[in-house]
């Protein structure tokens, strides 16, 4: 089930000379519970589409996985950590 | 802090100037080197490890430039993985016109031959593999697997 946990939150650093510059954390957790019933209908509307395929005979009948498939692409995404910095500036970005 | 901005700062605080007055006196003394310049902040990458693993199924996939500029990029192979996976789930027709439009920008890559048992094989892969560059500028840029 960790497996499909997506992203909780997003943090970006931003600093450049001169500047204040910004920390900005994304708590995009609060954005799932929202989109869940969303989820809910796609799956159930792909799971009857599979099986309509499935019982007319068609060779591609995946279009549930290909949903959930994409949902794991999504909860991959966490753990990725991407740091620019030059002399004067700077650019971090941090899934969780 | 400098001289000059602790002294400004005093008379602010003894009543001899107002606010607006520091302000100005401030501003005047231009952008304090603090704030002029980014402060170094430790490098997450500075825990990274330095090479390839030698043994185990590597976890990320990690890029670093070092040179005039730093670049540091940790990413998941699981991303990789699934990503992959999820090409094998994409509908032939999708996967025909993807594969199209790669080819038209120079990525000729069928994933239609792509399986499950050759994803894991080209993670596994992966942990031997390591990319080095050293450009004329000085830029040093290293990928690879642990």
């Amino acid at each position: 089930m960790n497996a499909y946990l997506p992203p909780l939150m997003i943090r970006v650093r931003v600093r450049e000379a001169g500047a204040r510059g910004f920390r900005l954390w994304l708590p995009i957790v609060l954005l799932w519970p929202l989109l869940l019933p969303l989820l809910v209908l796609t799956l159930i509307v792909t799971l009857l589409v599979d099986l309509a395929l499935l019982a007319s005979g068609a060779r591609y009948h995946h279009y549930t996985r290909l949903v959930l498939g994409s949902l794991r692409v999504l909860a991959e995404v966490r753990g990725t950590h991407v740091d620019a910095v030059t002399e004067d500036s700077f650019v971090k970005v941090d899934i969780y | 802090m400098s001289e000059d901005r602790k002294r400004i700062l005093g008379m602010l605080a003894e009543g001899k100037i107002t606010a607006e007055e520091a302000d100005l006196l401030l501003d005047s003394l231009g952008t304090p080197a603090s704030e002029a310049t980014p402060s170094r902040e430790p490098m997450p990458s500075d825990d990274w490890p330095t090479g390839p693993s030698a043994t185990g199924t590597p976890k990320f996939l990690y890029v670093k430039v070092t040179g005039k500029d730093t670049v540091d990029v940790k990413v998941p192979l699981g991303l990789l993985r699934a990503g992959l996976k999820l090409t094998s789930l994409i509908p032939p027709q999708a996967m025909d016109q993807i594969s199209e439009s790669m080819g038209e920008h120079g990525m000729s890559i069928d994933f239609n031959n792509l399986k499950p048992e050759d994803i894991e094989e080209l993670i596994q892969s992966l942990r031997e593999m390591e990319i080095n560059v050293h450009s004329a500028d000085g830029d040093n840029i290293r990928v690879f697997c642990a």
